[in-house]
């Protein structure tokens, strides 16, 4: 492997029907901030490059110009209208190994060239499997649900990386994920095998995003950057997948139009039938939807079956793997904190938690804090809240 | 009217339902007081494979890598199957595999099983890593289609094709319900709210009669049962383990708690007077009108 070999970051832009997905442009703002800290410091030119498939799509790329990509490389095809994993994978694995776009990209940058440095996708329905197929194809490492990125000059001491032996890495891209419980924070590299006995190049290191984690860039109407087309090719055999309907669905939980959320944590988990009931009752005193964290709407955790299907659902769930809500009124029912569950509410203008337990995060993410079991404290919310109504009607 | 082969690829995991799960003080799972089962999500990937032999007659093999303590995991898959055959790939440089190893190993034990597949199914992900990798990558490894977020599915065996219903949630937008049609062989990352249902009276009939068998296989699950290693899948070994893992983990460590982003008033939640207190400012923040 030489150092030239691998060069900028490539990101896999996603839309519906020309519509682009937030999280694009997310995704585009944080490689803008790593790329032009990366420059400067390794006095480079590397660049930020979105890559773009779909049909009818000419007027997205001045949109991502605008906020941080220097180059968009544009597969406009009818055959590329709807997401069809085998064509797409095959088609994003062309690009990705280009040698003619990475000329048009970077003119220095393209005699050397073999694959991009960085890579980043969406976590989300379409991003999570279309990059697990991608660094299938490319044989190179993907780190999923990433909320932080960090490059870095790392010294590694690896058995099978390095023989065991301190070597540096130079230009690592450091892949933060928190865990399932939203606690714990995993660093996840994705080396080169320097060790001889298995020497093997890991190019590029990518990642999927979660969505609503990275800031956008302000939109700048005169950046400039290249378009690049590009004209796919496919197998007559890939083109037998064929999408006959589409029905867009929408979700029948409304948050948009409640001034007040109620949402619960595992927090219910002593006597979660009663507990749900306590929360449905508070909510209908105060006109408010449900809302739920993400580990309630995992099959693991079961009530009944009326009660999972009315509320253990994913559509009710407030994070970053869910919705994303800013009502007047938030309260927090049993509900630890995990930053999964914050990134979804913290817009909220009023926050109210009721926890047993004085030390969870959320204290320091509300302006009021109800210390206590919710067995014992909803109840006499909603009894004073009762009494209060009854003043005003009097 | 030849009938299908299907396999269905599993995992091992934690028990996080509630009861079963045990976690740290520090709020991180208690392995060690956790016991392992067959996933949630890899169950019900195997529904849906049964959903097929019920309809379709098709043969079910089910493969999982892992320790040898998994075999009873596969008996437990069985049973909700009437699997025909179960295959444990199992072997000390399986260790410390990331996705792209794991579907190497996956890959291999697949192409071991008993006839040609034409359909494998996988869990929408795993409790513990969530990655979501490994099905797709799998797939992509054995060039079979790929069908992610299959919440439905028919098999025409004529003209050996099939169609699906896939739910894509596009955050922030909407969902999208795709119908896709597929020439067979392909490879079904199952989704969570899959359900399988049984219409007619010979489906019941036969639903009911796998049953039965699937209860004498799985008290007899060791004659199904086929450990294989590494030599025995003939997995590349430069693919497969740590040696075949393009990533490490680099480091772990507690989420630092940020500062705070609130200044919280704290009540005592067993003093009545101060919840009335909290419930006036509350309804200073909400117009009177929302508390009708």
């Amino acid at each position: 492997m030489t150092e030239g070999d691998y060069r900028h970051v490539y990101i896999v832009i996603e839309h519906e029907e020309g519509r682009l997905l937030q999280v694009s442009l997310e995704m585009l703002g944080e490689a803008r901030r790593i790329l032009d800290d990366f420059n400067k410091k390794y006095t480079s030119k590397e660049k930020v490059v979105a890559v773009l498939l779909g049909y009818n799509i000419k007027d997205i790329p001045k949109t991502l110009i605008q906020h941080g990509a220097d180059a968009v490389i544009c597969a406009d095809n009818p055959e590329l209208k709807y997401i069809r994993n085998t064509i797409y994978t095959k088609t994003i694995s062309q690009i990705a190994t280009d040698r003619d776009m990475a000329s048009k990209i970077e003119p220095e940058y393209a005699t050397q060239f073999k694959r991009p440095r960085y890579m980043f996708f969406a976590a989300d329905s379409i991003g999570r499997h279309l990059s697990a197929t991608v660094l299938a194809h490319l044989e190179s490492g993907l780190a999923s649900d990433i909320n932080k990125l960090v490059v870095g000059d790392l010294q590694i001491t690896h058995q099978n990386k390095t023989g065991g032996k301190p070597l540096t890495y130079e230009k690592t891209l450091e892949m933060y994920r928190p865990d399932f419980s939203g606690f714990l924070w995993t660093t996840i590299l994705c080396l080169d095998n320097k060790n001889p006995a298995v020497s093997r190049d890991y190019h590029p290191q990518a990642c999927s995003i979660i969505p609503g984690v990275f800031e956008i860039i302000q939109p700048d109407q005169n950046r400039d950057g290249k378009i690049i087309e590009y004209t796919p090719k496919f197998d007559e055999q890939d083109l037998k997948v064929k999408i006959i309907d589409r029905k867009i669905i929408k979700s029948e939980i409304d948050f948009d139009s409640h001034k007040t959320i109620v949402s619960f944590g595992r927090g219910v988990k002593d006597s979660p039938e009663q507990n749900i009931k306590l929360i449905e009752q508070l909510a209908a005193e105060l006109d408010a939807q449900i809302g739920i964290t993400l580990p309630l709407s995992k099959r693991p955790f079961s009530v009944s079956q009326t009660v999972d299907s009315t509320y253990l659902i994913p559509d009710r769930v407030i994070g970053t793997s869910g919705r994303k809500v800013n009502p007047k009124l938030y309260i927090a029912v049993g509900i630890s904190g995990a930053m999964q569950h914050i990134a979804g509410m913290k817009e909220s203008e009023i926050i109210i938690a009721i926890n047993p337990d004085e030390n969870a995060l959320i204290k320091d993410e509300c302006d009021v804090f109800i210390k206590g079991r919710m067995e014992d404290v909803v109840p006499v919310l909603i009894e004073e809240i009762r009494k209060q109504k009854q003043v005003i009607q009097a | 009217m030849d009938s299908i082969n299907t396999a269905v690829i599993v995992k091992l995991e934690p028990d996080f339902s509630e009861g079963n799960v045990s976690y740290n003080p520090d709020g991180t799972l208690n392995r060690a007081e956790t016991k392992n089962i067959l996933g949630p999500h890899s169950a019900i990937a195997v529904s849906a494979a049964f959903y097929a032999k019920v309809k379709y007659g098709a043969k079910i093999s089910i493969g999982t890598m892992g320790p040898p303590m998994a075999e009873s995991m596969l008996q437990q898959a069985q049973l909700m199957s009437n699997a025909d055959e179960l295959c444990l790939f199992s072997d000390r440089i399986f260790a410390g595999a990331d996705t792209l190893a794991t579907a190497e190993v996956l890959k291999a034990g697949v192409q071991k099983m008993q006839g040609k597949m034409d359909v494998v199914f996988s869990g929408h992900r795993a409790s513990d890593g969530e990655t979501g990798q490994t099905g797709p990558q799998t797939a992509w490894k054995l060039g079979m289609t790929f069908l992610g977020h299959v919440i439905d599915y028919e098999i025409n065996l004529e003209s050996r094709t099939i169609r699906a219903k896939r739910l894509v949630r596009m955050q922030g937008v909407y969902d999208v319900v795709e119908e896709v049609e597929a020439p067979l062989p392909v490879f079904i990352a199952i989704d969570p709210s899959y359900k399988p249902r049984f219409n007619t009276v010979s489906q019941r009939l036969a639903y009911e009669k796998y049953q039965k068998e699937a209860n004498e296989r799985a008290q007899n699950f060791k004659q199904y049962l086929k450990v294989f290693n590494a030599i025995q899948i003939e997995a590349d070994p430069k693919l497969i383990g740590i040696s075949g893992s393009p990533t490490i983990v680099y480091k772990v460590e507690r989420i630092p708690k940020g500062k705070a982003a609130r200044q919280a008033e704290i009540i005592d939640g067993s003093n009545q007077e101060q919840i009335r207190k909290v419930v006036v400012r509350l309804r200073q923040s909400l117009s009177t009108a929302v508390i009708k």
